[in-house]
C-alpha cells in the first residue's frame, strides 16, 4: 500500500524537528573526534607509529633486549637465535621466536645424502634437498619450537629470526682501549632521506680503523651502505656520484647504535665525509662530515 | 536543450545566489513540459578572477612545483562541489546557476589538501578521493545548513579543511606544504601570480586592508616566536625550523598568502564594513599566532592558521555589531521590560534554541581547541621527521 505523506504530515514534522537535532550531534561528534581524546583518531584511521618496543642490544639473541622502549624501526634484519649440530636422524633442541619476529628462517650444511627439516607445528618439511647444498627453510611460527632432522651424516643448522628494532650495540671492545684513539666525528645530516647520529671513526691498537654510529636512524631500505667519500659534505647525490668513494660497510640494521669494522685497504684519513648509499636507487640517503682531530 | 540569452546573477548577503527580477529570463532549460532558467556569471564577477588565479597556480603546481594531488582529484572535487550546489540551487530556488562559488570552494579543497600515498606526476590517481569528497560535502553541508540568521558564517573551504585534517589526521590526509621548493623559478612564479592575483582580486572586493591588518601583526608575532627560540618539524626539512628560517618559512609561505589573500577575504564571511574587516584581519592573525605558538610541527602550524579564521568567522556577527554605528544599534534595540531578562541576555537564549547557532558556536569553538590538542600529538612529530620508515604519511 502506498503512503502519501503530505506537507502536514506528523512524520514531516518530527523529520523537522529530529533532523536539525541529528546535524547538532554530528557537529559535536565531529568537534569532539577532531580533539583525539583518548587516541581515538588512531583507533579509527590507524596510526603511523608502531607499538614501543625495546631494542635489541646485539646481533645473537641471546644478548637479551634492553630494559627501554622505542617507536623507531629499524629494515628488518636478521639475528641469530641458535646454532645447533648434531648427526643423523634426531630432535633438536627447543629455542625460542621471539612474538615480534616477523619470520625465521633455518640454513642448513651437511655433507651426505639428503637433508629434511621440520617444524612439529607445520605439515610440509622447512627443508628437503640433497647434501651438500644448502637451502634455506623459512617459518612464521613463534615461541619454543624444536625441529625435526633427518640426514645420513653430521649436519649443521643456523636458526636466524627476522625483527625491525634497532639494534642498541656497546662499543667495541677494541673501541674503548687505552691505546685506541677517536680520530674524528660528525653529524649526520638528510641528502635525501630522513636520518640522524652521530659517527665516531677510531684508530685501533693494530693499526686499523672502525667506525661507530650511534642513536642512528636512516629511512629504512634493503642493500644500504657506508661509503667514505672525498668531499667534505656531500649535499645531493649528484654531487656525491662526481667525486671519489670507497665502500666501507653494508647497513643492514637502519635504527640503533652500530659498530663496523673498515675493510682492510681503506684509509679513512684520505676521505672527507661519510655517506649513506642506496645502490637500487641510487640515491645519497644522508651524509656526515668528519672532523678530523688534529 | 539551452535556448536564449545570459542574465545577470548577483549574489545576496547570505550568498544565495538570487536572479536579478529586472532582468528578463532569456536562457532556459528545457527538460520535457518544464523550462528551467539557466544562470551563468557575470564577466566582472570578482569569482572568476579568483577562478583564474588559483587554476594558474594548480597549473604550476602540476607543472613545476611538484603538488602531489592528482588531476582526478582536482576534478572530482571540481565535480562534487559542482553537482551539489548546482543540485541545491535548482530544489530551492528552481534554477540551474552556474557553480562559480562552488566551483572556487572545490578548487581551494584540491588545492591544499593532500592524501597520504599520492605522488607527483600520478596524474589520474584517485587515492584517498574519499577524503577529497568528504571535505567537499562538509563544505557544502556548512554553507547550506549552518546558517545564523539566514547567512552562512564560515567560509566553505575552510572549514571543510579544519574538519578533515582534524577528524581523519595526519595519518591519512595532510595539507599542502608550507614550502614550495627552492627559490627558482617555479616559486617565484607562483609568488608573481599570487601577487598578481592579490592586486587584482583584493582591491575589487575591498580586502587591501584587511590583508595588511592580518599581514603586519602577524609577521611581528611570528617575529617575537622566532626570536624567542620557537621552532617546528616539517617532512622537507633536516632538522628543526628554526631562526630566521622559521620566520620566513610560514610568513612568506605561499600557502599563507593564498590563505590571506584568497580565502580570508572571501565577502561572504567577512565583515561587510571597512573597520570590520581590520578588526577581522587582525583578530585571525593574533589567533593564528597564537596557536602557531605552541605546534611543533608543520602540519600543526598549517592546522592552527586555518582553524583561526574558522573560530573567527564565527565571531563576524559579534565584529559587525560592534563597528556598526551606535545610532544603528540603538535603533534595533528593543524596549527592556523590567522583572524580566534584558533584551541582550534573552537573545542569547532565544539563539541559543536554535540548532544553526549552537552548530556554528560549537565548531567556531572546537575548530581552535582541536588545532591546539595537536600540539601534543607524538605521532605528528615523528611523522614530520620521517621517522616512521615506510608508513610514513607524508
Amino acid at each position: 500500500m502506498e503512503e502519501i505523506v503530505t506537507r502536514d504530515s506528523p512524520d514531516r514534522g518530527d523529520a523537522r524537528r529530529i533532523l536539525p537535532i541529528l546535524g547538532v550531534l554530528a557537529v559535536v561528534t565531529g568537534a569532539v573526534l577532531g580533539g583525539n581524546p583518548f587516541g581515538i583518531r588512531e583507533w579509527v584511521f590507524g596510526s603511523a607509529v608502531p607499538p614501543p618496543r625495546p631494542p635489541a642490544v646485539g646481533r645473537e639473541a641471546a644478548a637479551g633486549v634492553d630494559d627501554t622502549t622505542t617507536v623507531l624501526r629499524s629494515q628488518p634484519w636478521w639475528q641469530t637465535v641458535a646454532r645447533l649440530r648434531g648427526t643423523g636422524q634426531m630432535v633438536t633442541q627447543a629455542f625460542t621466536i621471539g612474538g615480534d619476529a616477523l619470520q625465521w628462517r633455518v640454513r642448513t650444511s651437511c655433507t651426505d645424502g639428503d637433508i629434511a627439516v621440520e617444524v612439529s607445528t607445520e605439515a610440509e618439511p622447512l627443508v628437503a634437498a640433497p647434501c651438500p647444498s644448502t637451502p634455506d627453510g623459512y617459518s612464521s611460527e613463534t615461541g619454543s619450537l624444536s625441529l625435526r632432522v633427518a640426514a645420513k651424516g653430521p649436519w649443521r643448522l643456523h636458526i636466524e629470526q627476522q625483527i625491525d628494532v634497532p639494534l642498541e650495540e656497546p662499543p667495541l671492545p677494541a673501541m674503548t682501549a687505552s691505546d685506541t684513539r677517536e680520530i674524528a666525528a660528525g653529524s649526520l645530516y638528510r641528502v635525501e632521506r630522513p636520518t640522524f647520529g652521530r659517527v665516531r671513526l677510531y684508530r685501533l691498537a693494530g693499526g686499523n680503523y672502525a667506525l661507530r654510529l650511534s642513536d642512528f636512524y636512516v629511512s629504512p631500505n634493503v642493500d644500504l651502505e657506508l661509503r667514505f667519500s672525498s668531499l667534505q659534505a656531500p649535499r645531493s647525490t649528484q654531487a656525491f656520484e662526481g667525486a671519489s668513494s670507497v665502500f666501507v660497510a653494508p647497513v643492514d640494521i637502519t635504527a640503533g647504535s652500530l659498530n663496523f669494522k673498515i675493510p682492510p685497504g681503506v684509509v679513512p684519513t684520505e676521505y672527507r665525509s661519510l655517506v649513506i648509499w642506496c645502490p637500487p636507487l641510487n640515491l645519497a640517503y644522508a651524509g656526515a662530515r668528519l672532523e678530523f682531530r688534529a | 536543450m539551452v535556448r536564449g540569452r545570459s542574465t545577470e546573477l548577483r549574489e545576496d548577503a547570505g550568498s544565495s545566489p538570487v536572479v536579478t527580477t529586472d532582468l528578463p529570463q532569456r536562457r532556459q532549460l528545457v527538460v520535457g513540459s518544464r523550462s528551467i532558467p539557466v544562470i551563468f556569471p557575470n564577466r566582472r564577477d570578482p569569482r572568476l578572477k579568483l577562478a583564474a588565479v588559483i587554476t594558474a597556480l594548480q597549473v604550476l603546481g602540476q607543472a613545476a612545483l611538484g603538488f602531489r594531488v592528482s588531476i582526478a582529484q582536482i576534478l572530482v572535487c571540481l565535480g562534487t562541489c559542482a553537482l551539489v550546489d548546482a543540485a541545491v540551487m535548482l530544489r530551492r530556488e528552481g534554477v540551474l546557476v552556474w557553480p562559480a562559488s562552488a566551483l572556487l570552494t572545490g578548487n581551494s579543497v584540491a588545492f591544499i589538501l593532500r592524501t597520504s600515498g599520492t605522488e607527483h606526476g600520478d596524474w589520474w590517481s584517485l587515492n584517498g578521493i574519499q577524503y577529497f569528497i568528504l571535505a567537499c560535502l562538509l563544505s557544502l553541508l556548512s554553507k547550506y545548513l549552518i546558517r545564523p540568521g539566514g547567512k552562512h558564517i564560515f567560509n566553505p573551504s575552510n572549514i571543510g579543511l579544519v574538519w578533515v585534517l582534524l577528524i581523519v589526521g595526519p595519518t591519512k590526509v595532510f595539507p599542502q606544504y608550507l614550502w614550495w621548493g627552492p627559490n627558482g623559478a617555479p616559486v617565484i612564479a607562483a609568488l608573481a601570480v599570487i601577487l598578481v592575483g592579490a592586486v587584482w582580486i583584493l582591491r575589487s572586493v575591498g580586502m587591501v586592508r584587511m590583508a595588511l591588518s592580518f599581514m603586519v601583526p602577524f609577521a611581528l608575532l611570528l617575529g617575537i616566536f622566532a626570536a624567542s627560540g620557537r621552532s617546528f618539524f616539517a617532512i622537507w626539512h633536516d632538522g628543526p625550523v628554526e631562526g630566521a628560517e622559521y620566520w620566513f618559512n610560514i610568513v612568506t609561505s605561499p600557502e599563507l598568502l593564498i590563505f590571506v589573500f584568497f580565502m580570508m577575504s572571501d565577502p561572504q564571511t567577512a565583515p561587510k564594513e571597512r573597520r570590520g574587516r581590520m578588526i577581522y584581519g587582525a583578530a585571525t592573525a593574533v589567533v593564528a599566532a597564537g596557536l602557531i605558538y605552541f605546534q611543533p610541527t608543520e602540519f600543526g602550524i598549517k592546522v592552527a592558521i586555518l582553524a583561526s579564521l574558522t573560530a573567527v568567522c564565527g565571531v563576524v556577527p559579534f565584529i559587525e555589531k560592534l563597528v556598526r554605528p551606535s545610532d544603528d544599534r540603538a535603533e534595533d534595540a528593543p524596549v527592556p521590560s523590567p522583572g524580566r531578562a534584558g533584551p541582550a541576555s534573552r537573545r542569547l537564549i532565544d539563539s541559543a534554541r536554535h540548532p544553526a547557532v549552537v552548530a556554528a558556536a560549537v565548531i567556531a569553538v572546537a575548530a581552535p581547541v582541536d588545532a591546539a590538542a595537536l600540539s601534543n600529538e607524538k605521532q605528528i612529530v615523528l611523522i614530520e621527521r620521517g621517522l616512521t620508515g615506510e608508513a610514513d604519511p607524508q
